[in-house]
């Protein structure tokens, strides 16, 4: 046939098929090592995650234990609440989504904020869009009920609970509690065994977060095959993937049981009424337990914990951190103070044991002391004064005499061994240590000058002496019950959610203070002297009936206003704090009582009406307490 | 006359060991579709695919009786019909922007009647007969420039634009991919090939920042990390991935692959039948596969070398250049070692225009062996 082709010369190829072919084996070789490794070398880790990809796991969410005071009143428990989810692929936008909105009453900007994130997360499409979103956190409950009874009305809307933290007594007591917080990407990144997941909430701050461990349970879990196998397939797929281990129930929290008590922490706050600032902790000197531990001013971890939404919780924190009161600061432990004439009983002490002082020898006080070049001023002028009156009037001069004579470090050392400029191991919020200054201290801090006047200084409870409020009270407390130094306590006991005990915590004694009885009685006797005596500090504003003895304090402050303070707020910085530090009953104590009244001015005035209340409310509440177990047993 | 036009009574000419082979990819095309479809068994809008292994054998049926009509006629026909075919499979392509139905963003398809069919899978062998007449008519011995190769990869190019509009990556490749292999048989300058590797780079780089769709680059991106973004492009290719490597040594059974069984494989009928596939029969039953596909790669260029004109080596050649090309590029993208671009496994995926014009193809190697 003309119109065919010629046969062409077909020589040129030849050599060229070697390498189409060599290119062709190349390929597949490839391909075949590629397998290999996929199928061999990584097939477990392909395998776990196709495994992840068809078992589902509902998390089972166990309830957090609940805190409560002395006497068995809940101060932290859950309050049952519920989240609104959507499923974006789910949902139907023109139907559906109108109706959700106007059952959950969003407002227009909100609601389109909402519909703008679900539409992308639609549009973004994987597998995000089959999961739920959160729409709102802790709805009411007629919205709960209305998406509830209409459910099949709202398609890919899931109510879930979600328990919220909740404090009864907001406010108070605050600061040893804690709240609660959502947990952040760093303790998920450092903590992977730890067993929190993103969007879990744990404890900030005070018991919540120190007794994390106790209170927060273990959560269980149900694994179960994807909803997507066909049903012939579940029961064998269960058998392949899950084994007899896809059900483990939640264990519920520790409840925990403080030592603190309610009646008497509102009585501190109800006293501290008409004070900025400052820190009440009453302890019980037997056993060096807190039955109240107050921080002025304080925060609501209701506000915080959560249970209003994220924005909620960071417009409340943004309103505590620009207070220039830090409200979020727990003066009973984080922060040390100068502690004034209340640190007078362990300087006479420490003068006793030396020797340096003897009890009835007597001062001169013309108003104050020439010390070198300097003159030390005193509170006023007290003429002739021995130990008692020095305590009783709190006079500086005597004070200073004693200075002028003592090695400062013979101070310190009796300080340290009331458990100052050391933790006190209390276990809850960070401590502020406070400060026994030495002779090496200062020779480090002013580069070799020591100077006698630090001397005299230290023996007012001023100059470099920093001491914490629960330090202080603890001291006290062995002043009072002849030199037994506690740890001080505020977690009693741990208890199942059924109110067994699993764990009850016996009073710790940190230290035997060796400190002679006739000196120790002749400090008592003054401190006694202080309210009872006609001259005593807290003579003008004791109460009747009030049993209470102790020292006041009026420390001089060598801090500076915070920045950007107004005149009011400068002065207000500028001002003295006022202390009393004591016990009560006189003669058999049982409890130890701090004040300090932040920038309240003099200690006689200003914090010794608070520690009168508090100690009459103590008074009374033991009274009717003893009155109800009487009457109890008599029936 | 008679001679060339009804060599067909030869029976022993038929190239047996071709047939075997491609029936035998073509079965277990079937089986693995049959289990791949499964998962669409009461799945709601997708349940209509449930059925469809049976529509692919009667498509395989077509395509062999199609193969066998294309091996009966004498390839060197086509070489006479080629532009006429070209022509008219231009047109076709164009009627695409006119009566196209748009399936996922892109326009491929046309309907006609009850089916609908892509126009650009059948332009496949016709780009492969005009650029094989082109080779045909130039038997010069000195080795070709740059210049010399403007009118073949013209050939290609037409088609490439037309499908690059509707947008199809994939196909797109493969004419281009397959006229390059066909250029390569015959003697080129080493520094044609050189530049033609910087324009490419170059043409490569202008199509990326001027030519390409947002959904295409971001194939290409998530191709290149995947990790990035796991949510959206790259996830189907991830799923395909853990499909493969689930399959371990042996595989996880026939119709016992979970990442098929519970829907996690997009488009495992079409564009990932590999991925089920290497899932339920594992390292072993993949090793197999390929084993067969290099065979059919490997076997056509024997027969290109020993057609005994130019024009049946270099249809053979291209014929076999489409179906190794789109095997590579499939395989690759199931396994991750080549961007997600959307071809068919040929005899394996489903589809009737893919189908037809993988056993056209086969058909015209099979006329080139039977006249050797």
């Amino acid at each position: 046939m003309a119109t065919l082709i010629q046969r062409s010369d077909v020589g040129e190829f030849r050599k060229r098929y070697r390498w189409l072919r060599l290119f062709v084996v190349f390929a597949f070789l490839a391909m075949a090592v590629r397998l290999f490794v996929l199928q061999v070398i990584e097939g477990d880790v392909h395998d776990a995650q196709a495994r992840r990809n068809i078992i589902g796991e509902t998390r089972l969410a166990t309830t957090r234990g609940v805190i409560r005071d002395g006497l068995g009143r809940v101060l932290a428990s859950n309050r049952p609440a519920y989240d609104v989810h959507v499923v974006p692929s789910q949902i139907n936008l023109e139907e559906t989504w109108p109706r959700i909105a106007q059952v959950m009453q969003l407002d227009a900007e909100t609601e389109k904020r909402l519909l703008e994130r679900i539409k992308g997360i639609i549009q973004k499409g994987g597998p995000r869009a089959d999961q739920s979103t959160l729409l709102s956190v802790d709805v009411s409950r007629d919205v709960v009920a209305t998406l509830e009874t209409h459910r099949g009305d709202f398609r890919g809307v899931r109510v879930s609970p979600a328990p919220v933290r909740s404090y009864p007594y907001g406010e108070l007591g605050a600061h040893m509690l804690g709240y609660m917080r959502e947990v952040d990407a760093e303790i998920l990144a450092e903590q992977p065994d730890a067993g929190y997941r993103a969007g879990d909430r744990l404890g900030a701050v005070g018991v919540e977060h120190r007794w994390e461990s106790y209170l927060r349970g273990q959560r269980g879990f149900q694994r179960f095959i994807s909803k997507k196998a066909r049903r012939e397939h579940v029961e064998a797929l269960q058998k392949r993937y899950l084994g007899g281990d896809h059900l483990e129930d939640p264990t519920p929290g520790r409840d925990i049981s403080l030592t603190l008590d309610v009646d008497l922490m509102r009585s501190a706050s109800d006293a501290m009424r008409g004070h900025l600032a400052g820190a009440v902790v009453v302890v019980d000197v037997r056993s060096g337990r807190l039955l109240a531990a107050l921080s002025k001013p304080s925060f609501d971890p209701n506000a915080v914990s959560g249970g209003s939404g994220k924005e909620a919780v960071r417009e409340a924190f943004n309103r505590y951190y620009s207070d220039p009161l830090k409200p979020t600061l727990d003066r009973t432990i984080s922060a040390a103070y100068p502690p004034g004439s209340t640190y007078k009983p362990f300087s006479a002490l420490a003068g006793l044991e030396g020797g340096l002082l003897d009890p009835f020898g007597r001062v001169d006080c013309r108003g104050g002391y020439e010390y070198g070049k300097r003159y030390f001023r005193c509170t006023g002028v007290h003429r002739n004064v021995n130990l008692h009156d020095a305590l009783v009037q709190s006079c500086n001069t005597y004070f200073y005499e004693l200075g002028s004579r003592i090695q400062i470090d013979s101070l310190a050392e009796v300080g340290s061994r009331f458990g100052f400029g050391a933790a006190t191991g209390i276990g809850v919020n960070p401590e502020a240590r406070g400060r026994m200054p030495t002779r090496a201290w200062y020779t480090r801090r002013y580069k070799g000058a020591f100077r006698g006047g630090f001397t005299l200084l230290a023996a007012i409870g001023q100059g470099a002496t920093t001491v914490n409020v629960v330090q202080l009270a603890l001291a006290y407390a062995a002043l009072a019950n002849g030199g037994t130094l506690y740890r001080p306590q505020v977690v009693r006991s741990i208890e199942t959610a059924d109110g067994t005990v699993v764990q009850d915590f016996p009073p710790r004694v940190r230290r035997l203070v060796d400190v002679e009885p006739r000196h120790l009685n002749r400090l008592l006797t003054g401190l006694a002297g202080v309210v009872s005596d006609r001259d005593g500090t807290a003579y003008a504003e004791r109460l009747e009936g009030v049993d209470l003895a102790g020292k006041t304090g009026t420390a001089q402050v060598s801090q500076l206003a915070p920045r950007g303070s107004d005149q009011a707020q400068v002065q207000y910085f500028h001002r003295d704090h006022a202390w009393f530090a004591g016990y009560s009953p006189v003669q058999s104590p049982e409890i130890a009582v701090v004040v300090l009244v932040e920038h309240g001015g003099g200690g006689g005035k200003n914090a010794v009406p608070v520690a009168m209340k508090v100690v009459a409310d103590w008074q009374r509440l033991k009274a009717e307490r003893l009155g109800r177990k009487a009457e109890a047993q008599d029936e | 006359m008679a001679r060339h036009t009804v060599s067909f009574r030869g029976g022993p000419h038929i190239d047996m060991w071709l047939l075997i082979v491609v029936v035998l990819i073509a079965s277990i095309g079937v089986i693995n579709l049959y289990s791949a479809t499964s998962a669409y068994v009461g799945a709601g809008h997708r349940a209509g695919l449930a059925d469809i292994y049976v529509t692919q054998i009667y498509w395989i049926v077509v395509g062999l009786l199609l193969a066998m009509l294309v091996a009966a006629i004498d390839y060197r026909h086509f070489e006479r019909l080629a532009p006429i075919l070209y022509v008219g499979g231009i047109l076709v392509l164009m009627l695409v922007f006119v009566l196209a139905t748009d399936v996922r963003g892109s326009a491929r398809w046309i309907r006609l009647g009850s089916f609908t069919f892509q126009p650009s899978e059948f332009m496949k062998p016709l780009v492969v007969l005009m650029v094989a007449r082109h080779i045909h008519g130039d038997h010069r011995t000195e080795a070709r420039s740059l210049v010399d190769m403007v009118v073949p990869l013209a050939y290609a190019a037409v088609p490439t634009a037309a499908v690059m509009m509707q947008p199809d990556l994939g196909t797109s490749l493969i004419y281009v991919l397959t006229t390059l292999s066909m250029l390569m048989i015959t003697r080129i300058r080493a520094t044609a090939i050189l530049t033609g590797i910087g324009l490419t780079a170059t043409t490569s780089y202008l199509l990326w920042e001027f030519g390409m769709r947002e959904y295409q680059k971001n194939r290409i991106r998530s191709f290149l990390d995947p990790e990035a973004d796991k949510a959206d492009t790259a996830w189907h290719a991830l799923q395909a991935q853990t499909a493969i490597g689930n399959g371990g040594v042996v595989g996880e059974g026939f119709m016992q692959g979970t990442q098929n069984q519970f829907g996690f494989l997009p488009d495992q009928h079409s564009d990932f039948p590999f991925a089920v596939f290497a899932e339920e029969f594992g390292f072993l039953g993949c090793l197999v596969l390929l084993v067969l596909y290099c065979f059919l790669a490997l076997w056509t260029i024997r027969i290109a070398s020993q057609a005994k004109d130019r024009f049946g080596a270099a249809v053979a050649v291209g014929a076999g250049g489409v179906i190794f090309w789109q095997a590579t590029f499939n395989l690759g993208m199931s396994m991750g070692l080549l961007p997600v671009v959307g071809v068919t496994l040929p005899l394996f995926s489903y589809g009737g225009s893919s189908l037809l014009t993988m056993l056209i193809c086969l058909g015209l190697v099979m006329s080139v062996s039977m006249r050797n």
